[in-house]
């Protein structure tokens, strides 16, 4: 078998090498927008091994830290979109079915569940609480979905659930933190800064890991839920933005055309190029192809973050709206961006965590809500994927950062005024769906109240271990020098979960 | 005595394999040297399964004990003197791939195999890492690095001998000296941060100053303290918000100033060491010294709902530990938390011994961050001062003291995260006491010391609610009874009866007209400090009055580190696997084995620790410090991983130049920084050229050999303030509270927290980068783009990076375009009708160097296009240029875009 895959991926490599050679000389060639750039002809034809350039041996990857790169096995997926439900969406009224709960429902938690845990906010003995959403099997598979998600329940064939997932944090800042970089500590890569050090992006006129955020506010975390930790801060999610720049100074300042931007890049660059003439640095060559990069950026980032030229059919499939700041858009983006050859692609609604403190977070009510803004969208994304062909190859992951209690909550002992659930690290839901994903499976099982896993259970490193197995990284070996030690996105843990890979 | 000679001995060795056997015994009389010779084999090869973290088959090579131990098969693996029967050299020449070494990995090569077959025979003699060893006195005497050297017999001196060496080693040489233009540009941005003056320009190109005396006047100007606090403010984590999910806004910028002003007094860096890590444990301490401490408060604290203040406090200490070690001692001691240090010699207890010197301060990741020092108007001062001399006539001079504590910083407290066994209660957000009608809790453990009287912090949206305090128990004897009314946030003054021992305290409060589940109030802190003397007295109530005010009055404060006192003390636990609440043994203070030993006379604390690292026997703290000097002014470090010195760390490239200068850091220089940045950059090796042919970038690219200047890219701060300096915006204000220059829209957004930007009025938009508000989760946008951090947790480096959106912040930017329409007014305020003169002179400012005439012609073309742009569309001219601007015109218009040209230029934003 595994001669087998390393031939395999040789191929790919080389696919990708013929590739990339010829994509940086088109582009080097064709000029986009018609940048008159006579002194840059050295810096086309670069290959992705060492060439010579002006008498200097380098890599493309000196020149562009974001050059495409084969990965070192063969992937099952190209590209990822991870959808991050921010303050954690409750698992009991979306996959995880509990009949069990209903009957218990109103009843003091039993002791043997509570004794020696820690909950958020929850004290004393609080009452369980049965679902609130009502379920049924749908499609061939015969997955459990909750009314919630009416169109979900359609595609659910398409994915793999994982029923047991845990972690070991319960507050979302550091719970975030580990979903998304393996530490609940800052300082570490996050995972899109993982794969873009490693993969590099295949479409130089984007940003290789684009962040895209809704429900009106930033992960918990704050952006180091897609900073680069230690890894140099090119790998580092891009935050495209509805209102404003798409991508923070992308505009042109007032009162400056885009001819006159070509040629003030123009003007820039060819000084630039006297400048290596004079000092041989190839850094200079590296910011000469910045700019060009930028400024093709500028034309192609727009481009894509538009979404007023869709077809009806498709704003009618996601549910767009386009000028506002939405899940249903950025879902639609993020087909876009890997279309486009984007990397990976992070979304982070916010607005989760369902304590029921308040209308807009009481589990019938805003949690209710919050279902139906994603539920078409993100159904429509599969759908989506699919018929163009891009499912295959693309690596669609859904889920929080922890699950919901079964337990009703009391905050600090009180009654509350709405139906709530407490952060819970035992057990909650998370799908994956695309390349490489078993279609219709379901992996790991809880008890009867859905407290913990009782079967199948899978951690946080497992989560990524898998994914990047799915991107052709072996997850032990896949690591980088910091402080002395090699480091690695799953620290000294991670299983692949075999169940869900196809 | 250092690498070089093991260098030849190891070409020689290499050399010698196919020599005859006479040579062969030759070499057998060498002795191995352990830490340059076995110990890379054993991290390279063993140390992943044998070592720290793993012990597979019970063998560990990490200490010398653990290695000649007995393993599981019950044989020791190595057997000093005895390398054919020891397991270790069997298992590599294994032939059965299950039992071969390194399990399922390539084998050794035959040299790495006779180098430990070698060193068992010799008797397997352990050795300390280089790194850990002593800075021992150079052999190369001190010379001074004046211009002009005096000794003569040598080509080169200090700094440029020791590069030399190894250029020669490398068929390398020195570059020819940088031209004075782009020498001047270089040295002024590595010193200050900015381009040189119109001033030293003059007097240093006129040749009216020395290169020395250059040097001189930049290490005095006071942008020289703005420039490299920058950098120490990247180790010190200092940021001007908490951290963590709400990361509201702390004040803090009292020590970025300490920072500054430690610079620019050339503080010694022992001092500036023991300041910040134990400020607070000097002999009456200086209000100054009480601010350096908040370099360990520049901790996170975490406000989340829900979250256990003490898992954040001890987060907050494991997190002084780790930048403790880090900062001063290159070594990376976070894997030393749940295990033993998988490759240095750092043992897992040894950790939380560091840890017990950090874990007795006051701080608790409270809400409210004290304890803080106050800083007093002369109002208060002067209410302070009668106060105290009315304590010290009336009581006694030990109640003045702890009266003087308590106003300066409110210490000692207790808060109400310690309340616990609520009945109708809560901490409200898991931060303030709030107990609702007929409720309860208790306060365990506290011990007033006597004090006849109670302060509390508190605010009530009730009025007429009674509290009442009783000793043990709802049926204890009352200890104070009160009642509490209508108040925003207070410390109110109750009588207290006098308890001499340590209590617990139940506390219930009653109020009927409560709502349920209301909070009566929400209490922050409880303390205890006895009342003022001489209650008999006349003009007793004034001072008392007085005394109450200045307890309210609202004053600037900042976090900072106090010890807590004898009856608050903390006891220190190994934490099993790392975890903090799986308590092993109990830890003392004490300084891990493989460095430098105790000095029994220091102080078993924080201060002793401080003493420690600065005593001249610790190996790492000199070297560490000058590897950092070194990196920031050539981009590479003599050790090239800034943040590790220890086992694993690259080999340094020229070790006698590193001890050679930290020997001398601390016995010729006194710890001066500015006279070792002053000594580096008068070096030969400095003050070359940057220019690099193909022949030498093949056999160089990274420069290590020093074969040329150095050429880097500026960082964040440089980039702006620079733009802002050529076109005349920058501010010359310094210190202060924090600044919010222009930054785009909807780039706040954190959750829980209503602050916003509020962008800042006149200078202040214009002030050095150094002075831009930090928000831990949303830094400034294009700091972050050219490569600065969040400052979240210790940076050693900034990994510098090359990319499209860093070329969008310096095209499309406000601020740079800002900076870009003044340069282009002052570029045609120059030279009105001569574009090519105005082009000339926009370069000049900008790169200190003169025009080429082929850029000339670039700029005059973009000039050109740019005019006749302008001049047919008028609309477009009329946008560029800012609406308050006095002069409206085509060429204004076509001169800012040449300026924004000039300030995108490679040139422009490296270091020449």
């Amino acid at each position: 078998m595994k001669n087998i895959n390393h031939l395999l991926a040789e191929l790919e490599q080389q696919r990708l090498e013929k590739q990339t050679r010829r994509h940086f000389l088109m582009d080097c060639v064709s000029k986009v927008g018609g940048l008159a750039l006579a002194p840059l002809l050295f810096s086309c034809g670069l290959g992705s091994s060492k060439e010579k350039v002006n008498g200097l041996s380098l890599s493309e990857r000196d020149l562009n830290p974001l050059a495409p790169l084969p990965s070192p096995f063969l992937p099952k997926s190209k590209s990822i979109i991870y959808l991050h439900m921010a303050g954690a969406p409750s698992q009991l009224e979306l996959f995880d079915y509990k009949p069990e709960l209903v009957k218990y429902n109103n009843k003091p938690c039993p002791e043997s569940l509570l004794e020696g845990r820690k909950f958020a906010f929850i004290r004393g003995v609080p009452n369980l609480m049965g679902p609130q959403a009502n379920f049924s099997q749908h499609g061939e598979s015969g997955a459990w979905v909750s009314d919630f998600l009416p169109h979900f329940s359609k595609v659910a064939d398409e994915v793999a659930f994982l029923k047991a997932v845990h972690t070991d944090q319960f507050n979302h800042g550091p719970a975030q933190l580990f979903m998304q970089t393996g530490s609940p500590r800052l300082g570490r890569p996050s995972l899109g800064s993982w794969v873009t050090y490693g993969l590099g992006t295949e479409n130089q006129n984007l940003p290789g890991f684009v962040v895209l955020t809704s429900g009106g506010k930033t992960p918990d975390a704050g952006k180091s839920v897609w900073g680069s930790g230690f890894l140099p801060s090119v790998y580092q999610g891009v935050q495209c933005r509805s209102k404003g720049d798409p991508v923070l100074y992308l505009e042109d300042p007032k009162g400056i055309s885009r001819d006159l931007k070509k040629s003030i890049i123009s003007s820039i660059n060819q000084v630039n190029s006297e400048e290596f003439d004079h000092y041989g640095d190839p850094e200079i060559l590296a910011r000469i192809n910045q700019y060009e990069m930028a400024y093709r950026m500028q034309i192609e980032v727009p481009e894509v973050m538009n979404i007023n030229d869709e077809p009806d059919y498709i704003h009618s499939l996601y549910g767009t709206e386009p000028g506002k700041e939405s899940f249903a858009n950025n879902c639609l983006l993020a087909r876009k961006l890997v279309e486009k050859g984007v990397r990976f692609v992070q979304l982070y609604d916010w607005g989760w965590d369902s304590h029921g403190t308040d209308k807009a977070n009481a589990i019938d009510l805003g949690f209710r809500n919050k279902c139906k803004e994603i539920d078409r969208p993100m159904s429509a994304l599969l759908l989506d994927l699919k018929q163009r062909g891009l499912l295959e190859n693309t690596l669609v992951i859904w889920g929080g950062e922890f699950g919901r209690t079964p337990m009703q909550e009391n905050r600090e002992g009180k009654t509350m005024g709405f139906k709530g659930r407490d952060h819970h690290v035992d057990a909650f839901s998370m799908w994956m769906a695309g390349g490489g994903i078993k279609k219709g499976a379901s992996h790991g099982l809880t008890d009867d109240f859905g407290f913990s896993g009782i079967e199948g259970r899978v951690s946080v490193h497992d989560i990524h271990a898998t994914i990047l197995h799915l991107m052709g990284f072996d997850h032990e070996t896949f690591t980088h020098e910091f402080q002395g030690r090699p480091f690695r996105l799953t620290d000294v843990e991670g299983e692949i979960i075999k169940e869900i890979l196809a | 005595m250092f690498m070089p000679k093991r260098k030849i001995t190891g070409l020689l060795t290499a050399a010698m394999v196919l020599l005859v056997a006479g040579i062969l015994i030759f070499r057998q009389s060498e002795q191995v040297d352990f830490s340059t010779e076995v110990k890379p084999i054993l991290n390279k090869h063993c140390i992943s399964c044998h070592g720290g973290v793993k012990k597979n088959g019970g063998f560990s090579v990490l200490f010398e004990e653990e290695a000649l131990a007995l393993t599981k098969s019950g044989v020791a693996a190595i057997i000093p003197g005895d390398p054919k029967n020891s397991e270790l050299i069997k298992r590599l020449h294994e032939e059965d791939s299950e039992m071969r070494m390194p399990y399922h990995r390539a084998s050794l090569t035959d040299e790495e195999i006779k180098t430990l077959h070698k060193w068992i025979k010799q008797g397997a003699k352990w050795g300390k890492h280089w790194a850990y060893n002593p800075v021992l006195k150079p052999t190369v005497n001190w010379v001074s690095q004046q211009a002009g050297f005096s000794d003569s017999k040598k080509k080169y001196q200090g700094i440029d001998f020791f590069i030399h060496e190894k250029q020669k080693e490398n068929k390398l040489s020195f570059s020819e000296d940088e031209d004075s233009r782009k020498l001047l540009r270089r040295v002024s941005l590595d010193i200050t941060g900015l381009p040189p003056t119109e001033a030293l320009q003059n007097d240093w190109l006129t040749g009216k100053i020395t290169y020395e005396q250059l040097v001189d006047r930049l290490l005095d100007s006071p942008s020289f303290g703005e420039k490299w606090a920058s950098w120490w403010l990247d180790l010190a984590r200092y940021a001007d918000t908490k951290g963590y999910e709400r990361d509201v806004s702390r004040t803090m910028w009292k020590y970025r100033d300490w920072v500054i002003k430690a610079f620019n007094d050339d503080k010694p860096f022992d001092e500036f060491t023991i300041e910040q890590l134990a400020g607070d444990l000097l002999p009456n301490p200086t209000q100054d010294q009480m601010i350096a401490t908040a370099f360990h408060r520049n901790t996170m604290n975490n406000d989340e709902g829900g979250t256990e203040d003490e898992e954040f406090r001890v987060a907050a200490v494991l997190d002084r530990v780790n930048t403790t070690f880090e900062v001063w001692q290159s070594t990376t001691m976070a894997c030393v938390q749940c295990h033993s240090h998988p490759y240095d010699p750092f043992r897992h207890e040894e950790y939380f011994q560091l840890s017990a010197f950090f874990n007795n301060t006051r701080d608790e990741d409270t809400h409210d961050e004290e304890p803080k020092l106050r800083f007093y108007e002369e109002e208060d001062r002067e209410k302070i001062a009668s106060v105290l001399s009315w304590a010290n006539s009336n009581g006694s001079k030990k109640q003045a003291e702890a009266l003087t504590d308590f106003f300066n910083f409110r210490e000692p407290k207790y808060h109400a995260h310690l309340c616990e066994d609520f009945v109708n209660g809560e901490l409200i957000d898991t931060k303030w006491l709030g107990l609702w009608h007929d409720g309860s809790c208790y306060l365990r453990n506290v011990d007033t010391q006597g004090a006849d009287q109670l302060l509390m912090h508190y605010n009530s949206g009730l009025n007429g609610t009674k509290l009442t305090i009783r000793n043990g128990g709802p049926e204890g004897e009352i200890l104070s009874q009160f009642i509490i009314d209508k108040t925003s946030n207070v410390t109110k003054s109750f009588p207290f009866k006098k308890i001499p021992i340590p209590v617990d305290l139940y506390i219930k409060v009653e109020n009927p007209k409560a709502s349920p589940q209301q909070s009566t109030s929400a209490i922050t802190w409880f303390a205890f400090v006895n009342s003022l003397p001489g209650k008999e007295k006349e003009g007793y109530k004034e001072i008392n009055d007085r005394f109450n005010s200045v307890l309210n009055s609202k004053v600037p404060t900042l976090p900072i580190m106090i010890e807590n006192p004898s009856l608050m003390q903390r006891k220190t636990h190994v934490f099993e696997r790392g975890n903090w609440l799986l308590h092993g043994e109990e830890v003392n203070p004490k300084t891990p084995e493989a460095l430098n030993s105790w000095n029994p006379d220091w102080p078993n604390n924080r201060l002793g620790l401080a003493y420690w690292l600065t005593d001249r026997e610790n190996p790492l703290t000199s070297r560490t410090f000058v590897n950092r000097i070194w990196d920031q002014l050539f981009g590479r470090g003599l050790i090239s991983s800034i943040e590790d010195m220890g086992t694993q760390s690259e080999a340094p490239s020229h070790p006698e130049l590193l001890d050679f200068l930290s020997y001398n850091f601390m016995n010729e220089l006194d710890w001066s920084m500015k006279k070792l940045i002053k000594t580096i950059v008068l070096s030969k090796t400095y003050r070359q050229k940057s220019n690099l042919s193909p022949e030498l970038y093949q056999q160089d690219p990274k420069n290590k050999w020093y074969a040329r200047g150095p050429r880097i890219r500026l960082s964040s701060e440089q980039i702006r303030d620079q733009a802002l300096y050529v076109s005349g915006l920058l501010s010359q204000e310094m210190y202060g509270a924090p600044v919010m220059p222009f930054q785009p829209e909807g780039i706040w957004e954190t959750v829980y927290n209503g602050e916003s930007w509020k962008l800042s009025e006149g200078e202040d938009k214009h002030r050095r980068a150094v002075y831009t508000f930090l928000k831990r989760t949303s830094p400034y946008p294009s700091f972050i783009t050219f490569d600065a951090g969040s400052r979240e947790v210790c940076v050693s480096k900034r990994i510098v990076t090359n990319t499209p959106l860093q070329a969008l912040v310096t095209l499309n930017d406000p601020v740079f375009m800002e900076a870009a329409f003044h340069l282009g007014q002052k570029m045609k305020k120059h030279s009105n009708d001569d574009p090519l003169k105005a082009i000339a002179f926009g370069y000049e400012l900008c790169m200190v160097s003169p025009i080429s005439p082929s850029k000339i012609a670039i700029f005059h073309s973009l000039y050109d296009e740019a005019l006749s742009e302008y001049q047919k569309k008028p609309e477009l001219m009329a946008e560029l240029i800012p609406d308050d601007a006095n002069e409206k015109s085509a060429e204004l218009a076509a001169f800012t875009i040449v300026a924004n040209a000039l300030l995108n230029l490679d040139e422009f934003l490296t270091k020449p």
